[in-house]
Formats: C-alpha cells, structure tokens, sequence
C-alpha cells in the first residue's frame, strides 16, 4: 500500500505550464517570458492577455543629430545613432518611444482618434516584433499561446492569429494534451473602460459556450483574464469616479473586482486549474472546490516577471505548482 | 470556435506634464515604496542614535581610541558596498536580499545557507531593538521627570531597572510592533521615517547645545547636576588612577575599524524589500546615498562637537571609569554614561522640550530597530517560502495589507522568546559571533556581485548588447564585488585579531554560529529531496532566474 502511494506520489508530468500575464509593453519581460522555456524546462507558454502597453512617450529632435525624450521624469538626450537605446530605457516602463514633432504632438492632444490610431500602430508593431521573437528564439518543441486581455485592441488578434509562431486560441478550446485550455480575455466592466469589458451575462454565455463543449471525460485549464469574484485573487483599491484611492477609516479600501461568472463557471465545471491575471496587485493561490486557481500577478513596470509552473500528469491531475518571479 | 470581437472604445488621450506622456485608457494599478519611506527603512536599519552606543564602545574597548579612522573607513566600505549591491539590486529586483543572491547568483544551497541563517539573525536583532528599549527606559524616565519636573517620573525611573521591567517592556515592543509590522510596507516604512526624524532631532538639538556652549560651561554644568564642585576634574583624574589611556592612537583607531563598519551595517538594507521599491535600482540608490551621507555627517560632525565641548579625556574617562569601577563612579556623578553623548545634553540642557527629545530617542531608536528588522526577517521567510524552502503557507500575505502575516506571526513569537531569553540566559556569549557573521555575510554579497557578469552574464547585459562592458578586462560589477569582499575579508580579519571586543570564540559561540549556518542547507536538502521523491518541480529550477535577453 505504502508503495501505491509512493508510486502514486511519483507520477511523471505530462506537460509543464509556464503562464504569465499582464506584461503591458514591457518588452524585457516579453523576452523573460520566452526564456522561461528554457530555464524553467516548460513545454508551454502561455501568455494571459494585457500585452499592449499603456502610454507613449515623444521622441523629438534635439538638434541636427540629436534625440531628447522625458524618460521617467527625467529629460534624456542622444546622439541619432543611439535611437534605439532611448527607445529600450522609454520601454523599460512599458512605454512606446514615438518619433514626433511639435505639430504631432499638437494633435496628440487635440485630436483622440488619431492618437487611438497612433497607439493600435505602435501596439500592433510590437507585437510583430515580439512574434518574430518567439519564431527565432524558442525551441521547436515549445508551444507558445498568447491570449488577448481587456486592455489589448482588436489589432492584437489579428497580429497573433497571422503569426505562424503563436497560438491565439481566444475564446475557444485548444489541445495541450492531458487537458483541454478554454480561454476568455473578456472581463466585467472596470472603471477605465477598457477594450473587452462585458457583463456577467455575456461572460456566463460565453464561458458555458466553451466549457459545455468539453467532451466528458477530458480535464479541462482555464485561462480567463479575469480572476473569479471573492477568491482573493481580484483585490484591489476601491476607485471612486476621478479614479482616486476611496479612503475608509483612514486606510485605502479595497473591494473584490473579479467575475461572479467566472467564479459560478469554475464551481460548476471544475477546471483543474485557473489561470487568471488583470488585477496585478492581487497574486496568489486559491482554491474553488477542486480547482486550484492562479494569479501570478504582474511587475511589468520593474522588469520582473511574476508567472506559475503547473505540472500536469497525463490524466490531467495537476502535479505541483510553482510562482515564479524573475 | 469564435473569433474575438473586441469593443472598440475611442480612448482620451491625457498628455503629461509637459506634454511628455500620452496616456491610454487601461486598467491596473502600482502601489510601492518610493524614497522617502526607502530612507526610512535603511536609517531604522541602522539605527541613528546607534552612534552612542558605538561611541561608548569604542572608548572602553580600545586603549586611544577615537571615532574619526573607524568611522570614516567603514563609511567608504558602505560606499563600495553601494555600488557593488546596486548591480545585485539592478540583476534581480527582488526582496529578501544576499538570500536572493547568492541563491540565483552562486547556488541554491549556498543561497539558503545565507537565508536561514539572516533570517534567525534578523529576528535576534529584532528582539534586541526591542530589549534595548526597556534598558533605555530608566534613562527616558529620568529625562522626562526632569522635563516635567515630576519626582515620580523620576522615582519611576528607578524601578524600571530591574529584568522583569526590562523583559515586560521588551516583550511590549515586540508586540507593538507585530502590530505595525502587518500594516502595508509603505505605512509601516512611514512610521519607521518618523522614529528616524525624533533620532535626528535629538542629534540636532544635541550638536546645537554643544555648539552653543563652551567648554567651560559644561565643566560648570556638569558639576552642577553631578552636585560636585570637581566633578569633571574628579572623573579625569579618577579615570587617570584606573589606568585609561587618554588621547587618540592610531593602533586603537585601526583596531576600531570594524566597529566602524559594523555601526553603518543596514544603510543599505533598502535592498531586502527590492521587490517592493519603485523603480528599484534607482529608489535603492538614492535611498542608500542619502542615509549613508546624513549618517557620515551627523555622526562625524556631532563627535567633532562632544570633542570640542566635552573633551575627549572626559569622554574616555567616562566611559572606562563608569564601565570598570562603577562604584567611584557613583560617587562623583550619577550620569548615566550608557547614554553617551544624550547625556551631555541633558547636562546642558536648560529646557524642557530638548530633553523631552532626547528622552525619545531611544525608544524610537529600539521601536525602529526591532520593526525594521520584523519587516526584513519576514521578506526573508517570506522569499525562503516563495522558493518552497519554507513550507508554502508561510508566504501567505494579507489581502488588506499585503504583508505576510504568518511570517510577522513567527517572527514576533521567536522575537518574544529572544527577548526573555536576552535577559535570564545570556544570549550575547551565545549570539557572541554575530559581528562575525555579519562580516561574513558581506563577503558573500562581495561574491555574488563580482561572480555577476561571470555566472550570470544574461542578468547584466542591457537589451541589445551582446557582451558585459568591461574595465581593465573585467566587468565593472566584478571589481566592485572583488574589492567589496576584501574589504570585507580585512574587517573579518580585525574582528578575529580582537575577540575580547567583537566576540569570543567560546564553545557555545561557535556552536551556535556553526548551527545557524546549517540550518538554511539542511532544510533546503530536505526539502528538495522530498519534493524530488513526490515527483514535484525541482527547487533548483524555481530558483532559476529570467535572464531578461
């Protein structure tokens, strides 16, 4: 008996996950992200959506051959042959390096739809880059999936899904073996207005749309953006309508924000696992009945990477699992 | 199968100052430390009225001895060591710090030898900070009461001395700050900022008596609250009878040295909460050069001052007369020499607001000592936990605050035990090594940093070079770290040359070094193989770190 358990105990994995999310733009922890295959032994990485960054920084014209942009605060000047370093230290907060001159910045200000457009091109350009990435430097037998969030415009999409690269599976089910990934970048409505923000109905039929087509017998992971209401995953500061801190008792208050959906969908399915992400500051590990949910949470902005390792046996049962911060 | 059919939501574009930023609509929100409240934690670390304490030492332990050398030495050590630890900071962002390092940098069990072992260190200094409260209470008291002109301030003062006082009000900080160490990183890092503003205050109100009195008048005063006509001519020639040797010798002062570096040890420790600092390599930065240079300045400046005013053979006297023959001490003066240069003030001062400072002092000093160093020991189990050296659920964090609350619950438990255990079982010859290990844990950062560039060249290197920049054929992180370990190596070398003064190497002493060594290893081993044996990730790969190119 002692040794069933033992062997039981000892169960070889069938595949390792490595899932991160929210990188917002940051272009060294995309590139930690593709590292994570290797230095973390992982068949697949899975991205969980948010990858478009969120500001864009001018880059203007110092002189004949000269660059100055206003990089955290602080003004920058380079030389025109150090363009490309100006623009990697504008990155490191996730931002976009933009060549512009005064008129264009002019109409930055003035004009939203052509700054929308200005950030879906720079958006889009990344992500070309970052598949180009992936296509060079991960090894043949390494899946890479990325999933849009609430925060990506519809250009990524369509720059992933081109990308021979990358898998997209959004909203759809996908094979990764031993289970099957059902993946949602949708969540419930935030108070900045986001890409994708639904209500809990839509997000229900949606969610049942996938989980429903699951044949029996087949485990399933989910990978929903949006982390399950009251699970200790979705904490985050209570904003009031100029998107200021609501203070309570003189300390910040801080509310559940995740998906009643997402969180009915996991109780009545049980995924084995839960990956989740949008709320950066709320990472940890719960669980919903059987199911062990994740958020790794994000550090974008410092250049850390925060992501889990799930082991999966071959029937699916998860083996062990890790946070990862790197 | 679907394809996504985003909502497409025109966004306002919000130009910054300036019109440097252009914002678009996204959620998510960043709460971290910025450097004001870094400041706090690395000042607290520290300790600003410490100087005292390391005044007193230095006068009683070395035969000449003066601060200028020792102090000045270990405050360029401090500055190597900034920018040795600033490529550490900038290489892995992260909390809990030489564990992290040395952990990615030169070996998981290495790295857990070093956690293991700063983590109970940290908890004893903890309880220390805590204890040193209660033996400060009796000088707070006597100080208030002469504020307040309250004789039962002062009789209270009297019956604060006994252990089971010391041990209560030992136990009490502890718990207060239990309490303060669950509140969120910034809140507590705030509180620690203004304990460290009442230590300066008291420094700057001491350097301002001093200033603004001659030598003269503090023979006079010190004569009149001694209530001894000669008192200060009578503890000089007392001190001169019991053998002190006056003036400064430079064999005292080099010997001193690693009393200097020990007195700047935490200026740094901003670094144990990397992975709660904003932008963490400059906030490290900026942190550690400004409480490093405020205490270079403070420190050195206000003992030029107790030099010019009280004079140096006073000072030596003082100390070494009280310390040696505390009886014909009694009989000239009833100054608490402990309190060092605190004291003199109180001697001179005439007000009651500046000895209600100085009678804060050292309780903000013992609060923040042993809060700042929960918050450091609790990163440390918290990492240790992270890695699944620890059992995993003493990494869990609380959903308001998030600090680790199992980790603070531990640490004030132990921190408990150390305090009792401070006053009834003599803790100091036990923990007699501690200068020792702390000498020894720099090397190891010195290590780490210069194997940087060599074990881990991927962590260095900016986006799109190829090869570590180098400086006379090595990578500038490698010289810094080579030139911090030597420095370190020399202090370690001067601590032994002087074991009556930095610890002796009793049974027990060496024991216990040996223990706290083993204990971060073997538990790692542990771990490690039993997770192996269940067929879960390897501890090895979680402790790999992301090369970010």
């Amino acid at each position: 008996m002692l040794r069933a358990k033992r062997k039981k105990l000892a169960r070889k994995r069938s595949v390792r996950i490595f899932f991160a999310t929210d990188v917002h733009g940051s272009d060294r922890c995309f590139r930690k992200f593709l590292a994570a295959a290797r230095a973390y032994d992982a068949n697949i990485l899975l991205l969980g959506g948010d990858v478009a960054g969120k500001g864009l920084i001018p880059i203007r014209a110092a002189g004949p051959d000269s660059l100055y942009a206003e990089v955290h605060g602080v003004v920058v000047t380079v030389a025109g042959e150090d363009e490309q370093g100006l623009r990697d230290e504008i990155n490191r907060g996730g931002f976009y390096g933009v060549r512009m001159d005064d008129p264009e910045m002019a109409r930055m200000r003035e004009d939203a739809t052509y700054a929308d457009d200005v950030f879906r091109k720079e958006i889009a350009a990344q992500m070309e880059r970052w598949c180009d990435l992936a296509e060079a430097r991960l090894p043949p037998d390494v899946r890479c999936i990325i999933t849009p969030g609430n925060d990506d415009p519809s250009e990524v999409d369509v720059v992933l899904n081109a990308a021979p690269r990358i898998e997209c599976p959004e909203r759809r089910l996908c094979d990764l073996g031993p289970v099957l990934l059902a993946s949602l970048g949708d969540v419930t409505p935030t108070p900045w207005n986001t890409e994708r923000e639904y209500s809990e109905e839509e997000l229900e039929d949606r969610i049942s749309e996938m989980l429903d087509a699951v044949p029996i017998g087949c485990r399933a992971v989910v990978n929903f953006h949006c982390p399950p209401y009251g699970s200790g995953l979705d904490v985050a500061p209570e904003l009031d309508e100029t998107l200021k801190q609501v203070i309570r008792g003189g300390r910040p208050s801080v509310i559940s924000v995740g998906s009643k959906a997402v969180r009915e969908a996991i109780k009545r399915y049980q995924p084995v696992v839960g990956l989740h992400g949008h709320i950066h500051e709320s990472h940890g590990a719960q669980k919903i009945g059987g199911t062990l949910c994740l958020n790794p949470g994000s550090e974008y902005s410092s250049d850390v990477l925060r992501g889990a390792l799930v082991d999966l046996a071959d029937n699916g049962d998860l083996l062990d699992f890790v946070f990862t911060t790197g | 199968v679907t394809s996504p059919t985003p909502q497409s939501k025109s966004p306002i574009p919000q130009p910054g100052a300036g019109g440097s930023l252009y914002v678009r609509k996204a959620s998510g929100l960043v709460r971290d430390i910025g450097i004001p409240t870094a400041i706090g934690i690395a000042l607290s670390a520290t300790g600003v009225v410490v100087c005292f304490l390391n005044f007193n030492a230095i006068l009683t332990s070395f035969a000449g001895g003066d601060i200028y050398l020792p102090f000045l030495v270990g405050a360029g050590i401090w500055l190597i060591a900034l920018f040795a630890y600033r490529y550490l900071v900038a290489a892995v962002p992260r909390g809990s710090g030489e564990y992290v390092y040395v952990s990615r940098i030169v070996s998981p069990a290495a790295g857990a030898m070093i956690g293991g072992a700063i983590a109970i260190l940290f908890i004893y200094t903890a309880a220390i900070g805590a204890h040193s409260t209660g033996l400060y209470a009796s000088f707070t008291l006597s100080a208030l009461g002469s504020a307040f002109n309250s004789a039962s301030l002062s009789s209270a003062a009297n019956s604060v001395t006994s252990n089971l006082a010391v041990v209560l009000i030992g136990c009490g900080v502890m718990i207060l700050v239990g309490f303060l160490a669950i509140l969120p990183l910034k809140r507590a890092a705030q509180v620690l900022l203004t304990l460290c503003l009442i230590q300066f205050a008291s420094l700057a109100v001491l350097a301002l008596l001093l200033a603004d009195h001659s030598h003269s008048d503090f023979v006079t005063a010190f004569a009149r609250y001694s209530q001894h006509r000669a008192a200060y001519q009578a503890l000089i020639a007392l001190g001169k009878a019991n053998g002190v040797v006056y003036g400064a010798r430079f064999g005292a002062m080099f010997a001193a040295i690693g009393f200097g570096f020990l007195t700047f040890y935490g200026v740094l420790y901003s670094y144990y909460v990397g992975g709660e600092l904003r932008r963490a390599t400059r906030t490290y930065t900026w942190a550690s050069a400004v409480s490093l240079a405020s205490l270079v300045i403070g420190w050195i400046g206000l003992w030029a001052l107790l030099r010019h005013t009280a004079g140096l053979h006073f000072m030596q006297a003082q100390q070494n007369v009280a310390a040696g023959n505390p009886n014909a001490y009694a009989k000239v003066t009833n100054l608490d020499a402990a309190s060092g240069g605190l004291g003199y003030g109180l001697v001179l001062s005439g007000d009651p607001i500046s000895k209600i400072v100085f009678a804060l002092a050292f309780p903000a000093y013992g609060i923040s000592t042993a809060l700042v160093f929960v918050a450091v020991a609790t990163r440390v189990l918290f990492a240790l936990a992270f890695d699944r050296v620890l059992p995993v659920r003493v990494a869990n964090v609380s959903e308001r605050g998030n600090a680790p609350t199992v980790a603070v619950a531990i640490t004030v438990v132990l921190g408990l035990g150390f305090s009792i255990l401070q006053t009834y079982a003599t803790l100091t010859n036990i923990l007699g090594l501690l200068s020792l290990f702390d000498a020894l844990v720099t090397i190891a950062a010195g290590v780490a940093a210069a194997l940087l560039s060599r074990r881990r060249p991927d962590l260095v290197l900016k986006p799109g070079e190829t090869k570590v920049p180098r400086l006379l054929g090595m990578a500038r992180s490698t010289w810094l770290g080579i030139m911090l370990a030597a420095l370190a190596l020399g202090v370690t070398i001067v601590i032994l040359a002087h074991p009556s003064v930095y610890g002796k190497f009793s049974v027990e002493s060496t024991t216990t070094l040996v223990v706290v060594l083993l204990v971060g290893p073997a538990i790692y081993l542990v771990a490690r193989a039993v997770r192996l044996r269940r067929g879960q990730i390897d501890l090895r790969t979680v402790m790999r770190e992301l090369p970010p190119d």
